[in-house]
């Protein structure tokens, strides 16, 4: 695909976050400067509790920062309304979860459709979406199923093509090999590799697996809640 | 998608849903029964009450149901009698005349009620004959006969046959007084009222107290008990008279009537006290389930779902439950009106209830007892589905996820 001029997608400004669960204050990021341009397939890597998942969580307005700014496609999202931010995270983000995370009374074809249906997208465009995307990662025959009668890889590939499907600028994936083989977790990255290369999207992973490490362009490492190396390969 | 997603999820919630869905059928049942029994004890009571003794609805010259008055009448029955029986939901009407004096039987006397009646018209009215417990009705004509009241007869030691002495005053200040022969004894199911009564031929008590062509009342009756209000306006815009007072039995019986209001507000407060205990519940399964499904409503907010959309989520699982939970609620609940509604329930001890004797009590198959428990539990479910709607909008997805 051709690939089109890079741009800002992600920039935070000092991202603070303090959790303050028993009443004592836990500093999970110390003001972090980021900004992730269009196109990257970036892993954030650190140990457990360097703040990789609340970073994900805040650059996708999951969750506020304490202090500093997001800005997102070019709004700050720290600013929006939650319904606001239902609206953008619908239609700018797509999420992948270690636990795969995917509608448990809904079949695979209704999983991936259920994000255009909340946008508004017609009928046959969905049903053309979601067949194309349940082809780009080999699903085809198990629309009907549920959840529970896929295995841990199908699910993640059913929680990829929901990401991936309404196009989002951004798709940002927690762990998502963590529950994996490494054979199953190999396919998966070679697939959202291949997706990355031939849509653009942004692909941000979280991650401790040297796998995902390795097929990773860059590689931002946090400890205790700040960037600590930051390298493009 | 969100029905989609709310019924697939009642689906796999089976003993949640279950549990949720027994509490409102329950309670929807009970409320049934408890609305379907206590309108067939008063359909049961008024139908006795007013079929029995006061009819329907009354006529009066005006100010005498305040103040009853032999001087105070109707004087054109004839007229009034005719009007009345054009109305074409009239069954039957009764002219009565009331009037208080002596009466004696050989060396006994009491106080006696003397009660005037068209002894056709009243018993098509008040079947005024099926009350005779010994002898027989008064003759169609005025005959010089006196049907007397159970407990009068005791009082007077009076059988049938026996001879009674009426005393009074009459209506121009001269003494009434005249001999009647006792040819029956009524048990009209008011103790009270046997104690005194002494019913007359209508003829012979309008002579007796020189009130010719005159009465006091005139009981009408109407095909159905519903349309009592209608009739009574009709009866008083045909009448066009003001001197002429229509009422209502609701008017006439006033205490009976309140008596029994009172008793179906008491009636209302159980209803109020099964749907809390309901609601209770309702609000436990729905809670319990909201807190199960944390993580899933933190996913569906994730992924672009509204907290809006979350919120209808949660109400709309609540009512699809609450519609299904009516259904078979009001299945149950006309089979067990209809039930009791045939056989009724013989009470261990008769009770006294407005003068009259109840033994059995009958329920009855009627749109209020299936309209009002489907409103209170259709409202007590979203009620209760708020707060857990509301809890489940306001998640924040990504503490949502957190959770296992």
């Amino acid at each position: 695909m051709e690939q089109t001029k890079k741009h800002e997608v992600i920039v935070t400004d000092k991202v603070t976050k303090i959790f303050d669960p028993d009443g004592i204050p836990v500093n999970a990021l110390n003001g972090i400067d980021l900004t992730i341009t269009s196109g990257e397939f970036t892993a954030i890597v650190g140990p457990s509790g360097s703040g990789k998942t609340t970073f994900l969580n805040i650059i996708s307005g999951l969750d506020t920062p304490t202090e500093g700014k997001v800005t997102l496609s070019g709004k700050i999202i720290s600013e929006m309304s939650g319904n606001e931010l239902s609206d953008f995270r619908r239609d700018n983000i797509g999420f992948i979860f270690q636990a795969y995370n995917l509608i448990p009374v809904l079949t695979v074809e209704e999983n991936v459709e259920y994000i255009m249906l909340l946008a508004g997208v017609s009928k046959t465009e969905r049903h053309q979406r979601v067949k194309k995307m349940l082809e780009a990662v080999g699903l085809e025959g198990v629309e009907d199923r549920l959840p529970t009668q896929l295995s841990g890889g199908q699910q993640q590939r059913v929680a990829i093509a929901r990401a991936m499907v309404s196009e989002p600028t951004i798709i940002l994936a927690d762990e998502p090999t963590a529950n994996l083989d490494s054979k199953t977790g190999n396919d998966l990255l070679d697939m959202m590799r291949r997706l990355n290369d031939e849509t653009g999207m942004t692909f941000i992973f979280s991650t401790h697996d040297p796998m995902v490490m390795d097929s990773a362009r860059r590689l931002i490492t946090l400890r205790d809640g700040q960037v600590d190396t930051d390298e493009t390969k | 998608m969100i029905l989609k997603i709310a019924f697939r999820n009642i689906f796999r919630q089976k003993r949640r849903t279950i549990l949720t869905a027994l509490a409102m059928i329950v309670g929807f049942t009970l409320s049934s029964v408890f609305i379907g029994w206590s309108d067939g004890t008063y359909s049961n009571m008024i139908s006795t009450f007013t079929g029995n003794r006061i009819g329907h609805i009354q006529v009066h010259s005006r100010g005498y149901l305040d103040k009853p008055s032999l001087y105070n009448t109707i004087n054109d029955v004839a007229i009034v009698g005719e009007t009345i029986q054009s109305i074409p939901e009239v069954e039957a009407w009764a002219p009565r005349l009331f009037a208080s004096g002596i009466g004696s039987v050989n060396e006994k006397s009491t106080a006696v009620r003397i009660i005037g009646i068209d002894v056709t018209r009243e018993t098509k009215a008040t079947q005024f004959d099926k009350k005779v417990i010994e002898g027989t009705t008064l003759a169609e004509t005025a005959s010089g006969q006196a049907v007397i009241g159970k407990g009068l007869a005791k009082i007077l030691a009076a059988t049938v046959g026996s001879e009674i002495v009426v005393f009074s005053q009459a209506a121009d200040g001269s003494i009434a007084n005249d001999l009647y022969e006792v040819v029956g004894i009524i048990e009209s199911g008011d103790a009270i009222t046997d104690r005194v009564a002494c019913y007359l031929h209508i003829e012979d008590a309008q002579q007796l107290f020189v009130l010719e062509g005159r009465v006091h009342e005139i009981v009408i009756t109407v095909s159905k008990i519903n349309k009592v209000a209608i009739v009574t306006e009709d009866v008083q815009t045909r009448l066009n008279d003001p001197l002429l007072e229509v009422s209502p039995w609701q008017v006439v019986a006033k205490s009976f009537y309140k008596a029994m209001k009172a008793d179906q507000q008491g009636d209302a407060i159980g209803r109020v006290i099964i749907m809390l205990i309901v609601a209770i519940g309702v609000l436990n399964t729905v809670l319990m389930s909201v807190l199960e499904r944390t993580r899933e409503y933190g996913v569906l907010k994730a992924v672009g779902t509204k907290p809006r959309q979350i919120f209808l989520l949660v109400v709309t699982e609540v009512i699809i439950i609450a519609i299904a939970s009516i259904c078979i609620g009001a299945i149950l609940g006309i089979f067990i009106n209809y039930l009791l509604s045939i056989n009724g329930i013989k009470l261990p001890q008769e009770f006294t209830y407005g003068g009259m004797k109840f033994g059995t009590m009958y329920a009855e198959v009627n749109m209020r007892s299936l309209i009002i428990p489907a409103i209170t539990v259709m409202l007590s479910a979203i009620i209760v589905s708020l707060f857990p709607a509301i809890k489940a909008a306001r998640i924040l997805p990504a503490k949502a996820m957190r959770t296992h």
